[in-house]
């Protein structure tokens, strides 16, 4: 039985590609309105976990309940219109579209998007657009982005499109944020920004996020939970300190290195 | 005098035909992405059923048979024809977009073409086989008594009329934000399906509406021609509309319009007037397609997104809500 407060709930999620189990039993659940993190020692399963919360991979047994609801087999898009959006390990900005367009394809509910009104009533797309827009401008100026609004998002350098990838998903107005390894490959000062982002984002409009994420640091600083995965199984759940005690966390996956700090 | 003007007048009506080919064609694949290789299908099923529509019924006795036969006006079997086209779209969509990437998409739609050129061709009540259809009187001559130059005239401006509303089709889906959707999952599908974008129904309304203008087009033809049978749609035909779109540039319809000039009037239509070279009849048709060849090769190494690319829309051309500031231009596009 699903707990009330559980946003999200995975239960025995397992799946193989070809006769290799990427994720096998596992289980765990995300309160509401918590930055949560995902972490693990490569090949643990995370991102194939995400993949099937997310619907772009099929669940072969296990379910998955979001807010309530059943929804072990919605597709993506299905997904991503009850308000459960995820991003990607790498960036997948559309690349010849500018960054504005960038943010103007996610918001949901778009009416110009009807064959009907592209053909017969252009205005009706306009004008959503025109309000769709005007909050661009604002999500743009709070990333930093607005001077590059009119640049192809493929150009942007690779800091520059992790925050394209938030700025985005913000437009889209979503319940719950999945990030596939958020600060992959950027420096600490643009970390301390998306980071401020994540948790802006947590207390201002709601949203509900779990991080894939291999930097430490940043867990800590930023989440209220942790779920340990290795082998394609929940290892252990809990805050970071507690799970620094743990000596199975500690020999899967945080290793000697933190050991040490835990310690010192 | 009396040969050139006729000559440049069908040169247009190919010109005009070709524009909305390379439009449907863009809206597939320019737009969407959809990997289309059997586009002169869309074409075909234009040209037949608006044929069949405006054809009087065929007679198995009379050696002529055909699938309904209603003498319809010809405005109302062109509709019929892109109808038609717009369906089979859909169908031939179903068959390769549900579930499969991209490139599969491409052979299935090589693979779906085939199998209907093969039915088509052999099953004779359908649309009278190898033979085809023919015998379609001039359309408007019920109407009008013209003689046949005065119709190649007029026929010039009705495919105007037809290709400017074309054109308003293919710009205002460009322009809409079902347009910027479509694009979107061109960049990237599966990025585009984690914002909420149901692929399948964006890139099967980008099939149909393409066959759509296909079928206009294949309908123009038929109506120019009064004949059209199995030899007219090769698999070959779909790579003219191809080579038109690479090298005109893809997303944009203007630059569907160089590429069909270049490409299909200039190499593919207006050395199809050039007499046969005495001892080598074969020669200008293989030049022909060498050309079309190394027009695409050398757009495609010098020039890869077309001679007219895709247009880039800057931000101060939205139209912003009243009191919203306008960022002052010049603040955006960093580089280029």
């Amino acid at each position: 039985m699903p707990e009330a407060d559980a946003f999200l709930r995975v239960e025995h999620l397992s799946h193989s590609f070809g006769g290799f189990k990427a994720v096998d039993d596992c289980t765990f659940e995300i309160p509401k309105g918590s930055i949560s993190a995902l972490i693990g020692p490569n090949g643990a399963g995370k991102s194939t976990a995400v993949g099937l919360i997310a619907g772009a991979l099929k669940v072969q047994s296990g379910r998955v309940y979001f807010n309530g609801q059943d929804v072990t087999r919605l597709p993506a898009y299905k997904m991503a219109r009850r308000g459960l959006l995820r991003t990607y390990q790498v960036s997948r900005e559309f690349p010849l579209l500018t960054v504005m367009e960038n943010l103007l394809v996610p918001p949901p509910g778009q009416r110009g998007e009807s064959l009907w009104n592209a053909l017969f009533r252009p205005s009706v797309g306009r004008r959503q657009d025109a309000a769709l827009a005007s909050r661009a401008v604002d999500v743009l100026e709070t990333y930093g982005l607005l001077p590059l609004r009119d640049e192809y998002a493929g150009n942007l350098s690779g800091g520059e499109k992790r925050l394209l990838e938030l700025a985005r998903a913000e437009m889209a107005d979503p319940k719950f944020m999945l990030l596939d390894e958020p600060m992959a490959g950027i420096n600490p000062a643009l970390i301390a920004r998306l980071d401020g982002h994540i948790r802006r984002l947590r207390d201002q409009a709601g949203i509900t996020f779990l991080l894939v994420e291999h930097n430490l640091d940043v867990v800590e600083r930023i989440c209220d939970q942790v779920v340990v995965m290795a082998s394609g199984r929940t290892l252990a759940e809990g805050s970071m300190a507690e799970l620094r005690q743990n000596p199975e966390v500690v020999r899967a996956y945080l290793g000697g290195g933190l050991d040490e700090r835990a310690v010192g | 005098m009396d040969l050139i003007l006729p000559y440049l007048a069908t040169l247009t009506i190919f010109f005009f035909v070709y524009n909305i080919l390379t439009w449907g064609l863009n809206i597939q694949f320019g737009y969407a992405g959809v990997l289309d290789f059997t586009f002169i299908t869309f074409v075909a099923c234009g040209a037949y059923f608006s044929g069949v529509f405006a054809l009087g019924p065929g007679q198995k006795s009379t050696g002529f048979e055909w699938i309904l036969g209603l003498s319809w006006p010809f405005p109302i079997a062109l509709v019929m024809g892109a109808l038609a086209a717009g369906l089979l779209g859909i169908v031939i969509g179903l068959i390769a977009i549900n579930r499969l990437r991209s490139d599969y998409m491409a052979i299935v739609t090589l693979a779906t073409g085939t199998v209907i050129y093969g039915l088509v061709s052999n099953y004779t009540p359908l649309f009278d086989g190898f033979d085809g259809l023919a015998g379609l009187q001039t359309p408007f001559s019920q109407w009008l008594n013209i003689n046949y130059n005065q119709f190649t005239y007029l026929w010039v401006g009705f495919c105007g009329v037809v290709m400017v509303i074309c054109w308003f089709i293919a710009q205002r889906i460009l322009n809409s934000p079902l347009g910027r959707t479509m694009r979107a999952i061109r960049e990237d599908q599966e990025a585009a399906e984690a914002f909420g974008k149901d692929s399948v129904r964006v890139r099967l309304i980008a099939m149909s509406m393409g066959a759509v203008l296909a079928g206009v087009g294949g309908a123009l033809l038929m109506g120019f021609i009064g004949a059209f049978n199995p030899a007219g749609w090769t698999s070959g035909e779909t790579f003219v509309v191809w080579a038109a779109l690479i090298v005109g540039g893809r997303g944009n319809n203007w630059g569907g319009v160089v590429g069909s000039f270049v490409v299909a009037v200039l190499v593919n239509e207006a050395t199809r007037y050039i007499p046969p070279i005495p001892g080598n009849a074969t020669l200008i048709p293989t030049v022909r397609n060498m050309l079309i060849g190394a027009s695409l090769i050398a757009v495609l190494w010098l020039r890869p997104e077309g001679i007219i690319p895709e247009a880039r829309r800057r931000f101060y051309q939205l139209p912003l809500l009243p009191g919203r500031r306008t960022p002052a231009e010049g603040v955006g596009s960093a580089g280029s």
